[in-house]
C-alpha cells in the first residue's frame, strides 16, 4: 500500500469538469477572497485604530470606571468579544457564497444566475 | 504539599484520558489526523488547549507586571492570529485533505525536495518550541515543590511523550481539550476569588497614579541565594543578615547573598535591567517615548501574531481534524470565544502582582507572578489551595502545548522524512519518531538550564510568520505561486528573521535595554519587516518565472465547497 488519500484530485476526474463549472469556481473563488479581504480591512480598522486613539488621547487615562484607567479596559476586554463576532458574521457570509454556488451548479441545466 | 497533589492529579488525569483514547487509535488516520472525525467543539477546545502555552499562563501576567499594560496588547495579538486563520487558511487548508504541511507544499506546488524542505522547517520550529516548554516545566515544578529541575522536564517529557506515541492525535485531542478547561479554572477561579477577598484592587497609586511599588505591610522578606545586582529607584536602606545596606536614587548596587529585609513602605529596589515605573506610566498600554509601550512597538507586535499564528506548524495540524471545510470554520469561530474567556483573566494577575509581590522586581522573576500571587495575598489554607490550583493549570499548559508540538514533529518525521511502506510501518515510525522528538529537546533543555532561552519562542514564531504564512496565503489563494517563488520566499523570509534576531542578540546579549528604539523594536520583532519581505519575495519571483500548470486541480481541491465532488462541475 501506498501513501494513504493521495491529496491531489485526479486528472481524468477533473478533465470532465466543464469550463463553465471551473469559471463559477473561480467566482467563488474570488467572492470567498474579496469577503475575507474586506472582513480584514473592518477588523483591520477597527483593532488598528486602538493604539492610535489611545496614543493621541493620553486624557483617556484619567477617566476610571470601577478605579480602572479607561486605556487598559479598552486593551484588556472589548477586543475578545469583537474578535467573536467578526468570526461569526464571516463564518455565515461564507457559508451563504458556498450555498448559492451549490445551487448554482447542482441544478442542472438552471444556471442563469 | 498540595500542590504536589493537584500536579500529580492532573497528570494522572491527562494519563488516563491518554489511556483512554489509545483504544480508538489503531490506524494511520488515527494517529496522524484523528480520522477528521473531531466534532467543532471539541476540536476548539483542544486547539485552545494547545494554544494555551507557559507563555500565556504565565507569561503575560509576567511581562504586564515588569513592562508594564503594553504587555496587554500580546493575547490580543495571540487572538487575532485564529481570525487570520478563519478567514483565509482554516476552510481550504482543511478541504484539500493533507495530513501535515509538507503535504500541502507538495500538492501545491510539487517535488519531493519542496517536501522535505518544508518538512524540515517543521521540525526545526516545533523543536526550537518544545525546548522552552519543558525548561518552563521544569522551573515550575522546582518552584512549586522544591523538587530539582530535572523532575519537571522527566515527568512531562515522559507523560507527554506516551501519551503521543500511544493515542497519537485521537488521544491526544481528548487529553489537549480536557487540558484547556482546566487552564482556564486555574486561572479564571483564583483571580475572581482573590478580587473578592481582597475586595477589588488594593492600593491604587502604584498601579495608576505617582507611586513606584513599595515593600507592603510588614516589609518584604527575600531569600538571596546568590549576590544580586539592583537599582534603587529612590534613595532607600535595606538590611542583609541585619547589616544595612543604603543605597542613593538611582544608585546600582551589589546585595550579598543572605537574608534579605525591604521594611514596609521602602520602595522596592528592582533588579539591573529592570525599569522601575511609576502607576500613571506603567498603566498605558501605548505612549509615546520608547520601549515596549511605543505606537510602533505595538504596531509591529500586532502584526507578527497576526500573521504569525497561521505559521505554527502544530496549530495547522490540528486543523486537519475537522470533519470538513465548514466544521474548521465553525472550530475557529469557537476557538475565538474560548481563547477569549482564558485571556481576559492574566491581566488581572498582573496589576495585583505588581501591589502584592513587587519583591519579584527585585529578584527579576516575574514570570512566577501568576505562581506566587494566591499565597501572597490570601496567607493560609485558602491562597495554598489556589496556589495549588494555578500550579497544576501551569503544569496543563506546559503539557497540552508539548504534546501538540510532539504530535506534529511525529507526524511530520514518519510521514514526510521517513515514510513507512506499510500501515503498521507508518504507525510503528511514529511512534518511534514521538519518543525521539522528546528525547532530544528533553536533553537540550536540560543543558540549557542557566541560558535565557525565551529568544527561541521569538525565533520560531518569527521563522513560522515569514516562511509558513506566505506560503499559505498564496498557496491558497493566488494561482500564479510558482516552485521557484515559493522557495526564494521562504528563503528570504527565514533568512531576515533569522538574521534580525542574531543581529539583536549580539547588539545586546543580556536584553536588558529591549526594545529601547525603533531600531530595537524590529530586531525584537523581526516578522513586521521579515513576513512582508517573505511576501514581495514570493510574489515577484513568481511573475518572472512561467506560470504554473494544471493550478486547477489543486484549486478545485482547496475552494470546492464540501460535498460536491468534481464530478459536479459536469
Amino acid at each position: 500500500m501506498s501513501r494513504p488519500r493521495p491529496p491531489r484530485t485526479p486528472r481524468d476526474e477533473l478533465a470532465e469538469a466543464t469550463p463553465h463549472g471551473v469559471l463559477y469556481l473561480r467566482r467563488l473563488r474570488h467572492a470567498q477572497l474579496t469577503l475575507s479581504v474586506l472582513a480584514v480591512v473592518a477588523f483591520g480598522g477597527m483593532l488598528g485604530a486602538l493604539p492610535l486613539a489611545l496614543y493621541l488621547l493620553p486624557g483617556l487615562a484619567d477617566v476610571r470606571p470601577l478605579g480602572v484607567p479607561l486605556p487598559v479596559w479598552l486593551v484588556a476586554v472589548p477586543p475578545f468579544p469583537i474578535f467573536v463576532c467578526f468570526g461569526i458574521a464571516y463564518e455565515r457570509r461564507a457559508r451563504g457564497l458556498e450555498r448559492s454556488f451549490r445551487e448554482i451548479v447542482g441544478g442542472d441545466d438552471d444556471l442563469g444566475a | 504539599m498540595i500542590a504536589v497533589v493537584a500536579i500529580t492529579a492532573v497528570t494522572l488525569g491527562a494519563l488516563g484520558l491518554g489511556a483512554y483514547g489509545v483504544r480508538f487509535a489503531r490506524t494511520t488516520s488515527d494517529l496522524f489526523v484523528a480520522s477528521r472525525t473531531v466534532t467543532p467543539w471539541f476540536n476548539a477546545a483542544a486547539i485552545s488547549g494547545e494554544y494555551l502555552s507557559a507563555a500565556s499562563f504565565l507569561g503575560i501576567a509576567g511581562l504586564e507586571m515588569k513592562l508594564g499594560a503594553s504587555a496587554l496588547w500580546l493575547p490580543v495579538g495571540f487572538t487575532a492570529g485564529y481570525l487570520a486563520l478563519l478567514l483565509f487558511v482554516a476552510a481550504p487548508l482543511r478541504r484539500l485533505g493533507s495530513y501535515t504541511i509538507p503535504d500541502f507544499a507538495e500538492a501545491r506546488l510539487g517535488g519531493r525536495p519542496v517536501r522535505l524542505a518544508t518538512a524540515v522547517l517543521v521540525l526545526a520550529i516545533g523543536g526550537l518550541y518544545l525546548v522552552p516548554q519543558l525548561k518552563g516545566a521544569g522551573l515550575t515544578v522546582r518552584e512549586v515543590t522544591g523538587a530539582p529541575y530535572w523532575v519537571g522536564i522527566v515527568v512531562v517529557g515522559l507523560v507527554v511523550a506516551l501519551n503521543v506515541a500511544s493515542g497519537g492525535m485521537r488521544g491526544i485531542t481528548y487529553v489537549q481539550a480536557y487540558q484547556y478547561w482546566v487552564k482556564t479554572f486555574a486561572i479564571v477561579l483564583p483571580a475572581c476569588i482573590l478580587l473578592i477577598v481582597l475586595g477589588g484592587l488594593p492600593e491604587r497609586a502604584a498601579l495608576f497614579g505617582r507611586e513606584l511599588p513599595a515593600a507592603p505591610e510588614g516589609g518584604a522578606r527575600i531569600e538571596l541565594a546568590q549576590p544580586a545586582r539592583v537599582t534603587f529607584p529612590r534613595a532607600a536602606t535595606v538590611t542583609v543578615d541585619g547589616v544595612a545596606v543604603h543605597g542613593q536614587a538611582g544608585e546600582t548596587v551589589t546585595l550579598p547573598a543572605g537574608d534579605l529585609f525591604v521594611p514596609e513602605g521602602t520602595t522596592m529596589p528592582v533588579a539591573e535591567g529592570v525599569r522601575a515605573q511609576e502607576g500613571r506610566e506603567w498603566s498605558r498600554p501605548v505612549a509615546s517615548g520608547g520601549g515596549t509601550a511605543s505606537p510602533l512597538f505595538v504596531y509591529s507586535l500586532l502584526v507578527a501574531t497576526f500573521l504569525g499564528t497561521m505559521g505554527l506548524p502544530h496549530i495547522l495540524a490540528r486543523f486537519y481534524t475537522n470533519p470538513d471545510g465548514v466544521a474548521a470554520r465553525q472550530t475557529t469561530v469557537r476557538v475565538l470565544g474560548l481563547l477569549g474567556i482564558f485571556y481576559l483573566f492574566p491581566a488581572v494577575y498582573g496589576l495585583l502582582g505588581r501591589v502584592l509581590v513587587p519583591e519579584l522586581y527585585l529578584t527579576g522573576e516575574t514570570d512566577s507572578v501568576v505562581l506566587r500571587l494566591p499565597e501572597a495575598a490570601w496567607p493560609g489554607l485558602g491562597g495554598e489551595l489556589l496556589g495549588a490550583l494555578v500550579a497544576a493549570g501551569a503544569v496543563a499548559a506546559f503539557m497540552s502545548t508539548a504534546s501538540g508540538l510532539l504530535v506534529s514533529i511525529a507526524g511530520t518525521s514518519a510521514y514526510d522524512v521517513w515514510p513507512g511502506r506499510s500501515v503498521r510501518g507508518r504507525v510503528n515510525r511514529f511512534r518511534v519518531a514521538a519518543v525521539a522528538g522528546m528525547a532530544a529537546p528533553a536533553a537540550l533543555a536540560f543543558v540549557a538550564r542557566g541560558l535565557d532561552i525565551s529568544v527561541l519562542v521569538g525565533w520560531a514564531f518569527a521563522l513560522a510568520a515569514s516562511t509558513f504564512c506566505p506560503l499559505l496565503l498564496l498557496g491558497i489563494w493566488w494561482t500564479r505561486l510558482t516552485l521557484a517563488g515559493a522557495a526564494a520566499g521562504m528563503v528570504a523570509g527565514a533568512a531576515a528573521a533569522t538574521g534580525a534576531i542574531v543581529v539583536g542578540l549580539a547588539s545586546d546579549p543580556d536584553g536588558a535595554s529591549f526594545a529601547e528604539g525603533p531600531v530595537d523594536a524590529l530586531l525584537a520583532q523581526p516578522a513586521a519587516v521579515s513576513v512582508p519581505l517573505a511576501f514581495a519575495v514570493m510574489v515577484a519571483v513568481s511573475l518572472r518565472t512561467r506560470r504554473p500548470r494544471e493550478m486547477q486541480a489543486a484549486m478545485l481541491a482547496l475552494h470546492l465547497p464540501d460535498g460536491l465532488g468534481p464530478s459536479a462541475l459536469r
